[in-house]
């Protein structure tokens, strides 16, 4: 890749790795979300990825890395879902809303999302989804940077 | 009064990030501090202009945004080396 692409693409990929951010954090009340704004992230990463190779890139995303944050996504929606059907005894019931009045206050102001909207444990959900699509995605393009190196075990060049 | 809910999981976010930048010591390409004080810059700009989300009535910046950066840049620093 040239130059100009090498200076540029590290900058800009953290921007929008910032709007993804954003993306995931607006969820509830912007068009957007989980998918979306991981899917941003996961550009962002990818962008890296594609100009300056595995070997290079600023981001060094191991494998131990990518299975424990895409497991933490996982067990964050598992775990808001049964806090749900613990407490009010619906799976994925809004604990922070609590719209039928049927969780004790203390519970409700813990799930609570802090900002003008109040809306539960939907941020919360747009957030684990965001990780775990962010570290999906990039696996990806790293399995597939990866196995560029192993073509000559598959292909036979003299075919080609 | 400060809606932390955004301020706190962009920060989350980015520190998540940040702490993933690890400059190849073999590589020519070297992004020192200068970088990011472009991109702070660029960021500011980009926060004003996308503006607070709706019904958010605490700030004149996307703030979750700009959390998001803050944490990029203290993963690095902290973890990122």
């Amino acid at each position: 890749m040239s130059t100009i692409l090498k200076i540029f693409v590290f900058p800009a990929s953290i921007i929008m790795m910032c709007y993804g951010a954003l993306t995931i954090l607006g969820g509830h009340i912007t068009p957007g979300g989980g998918f979306q704004g991981g899917a941003m992230i996961a550009a962002g990463l990818i962008f890296c990825l594609v100009v300056y190779g595995l070997d290079e890139s600023p981001f060094k995303l191991s494998h131990n890395f990518m299975a424990g944050l895409e497991s933490a996504g996982a067990l964050g929606y598992v775990f808001l879902g049964l806090a749900g059907l613990f407490a009010s005894g619906f799976f994925l019931y809004n604990l922070g809303t609590d719209i039928y009045h049927i969780v004790p206050p203390a519970i409700s102001t813990l799930f609570n999302y802090p900002d003008a909207l109040h809306a539960g444990i939907i941020p919360y959900l747009n957030f684990v989804v965001g990780l775990k699509v962010m570290v999906g995605l990039s696996a990806v393009v790293i399995a597939f940077l990866g196995a560029k190196g192993t073509k000559e075990d598959y292909v036979d060049t003299k075919e080609i | 009064m400060v809606y932390i809910g955004p301020l706190v999981l962009g920060f989350i976010i980015g520190f998540i990030l940040g702490t993933r930048i690890k400059q190849n010591p073999d590589s020519k390409l070297k992004f020192g501090a200068s970088v990011f004080v472009v991109l702070i810059i660029v960021a500011l700009l980009m926060a004003y202009q996308l503006g607070p989300f709706p019904y958010y009535t605490d700030s004149r910046l996307a703030n979750g945004f700009l959390a998001a950066l803050a944490g990029i840049i203290v993963g690095k620093l902290t973890f990122g080396r």
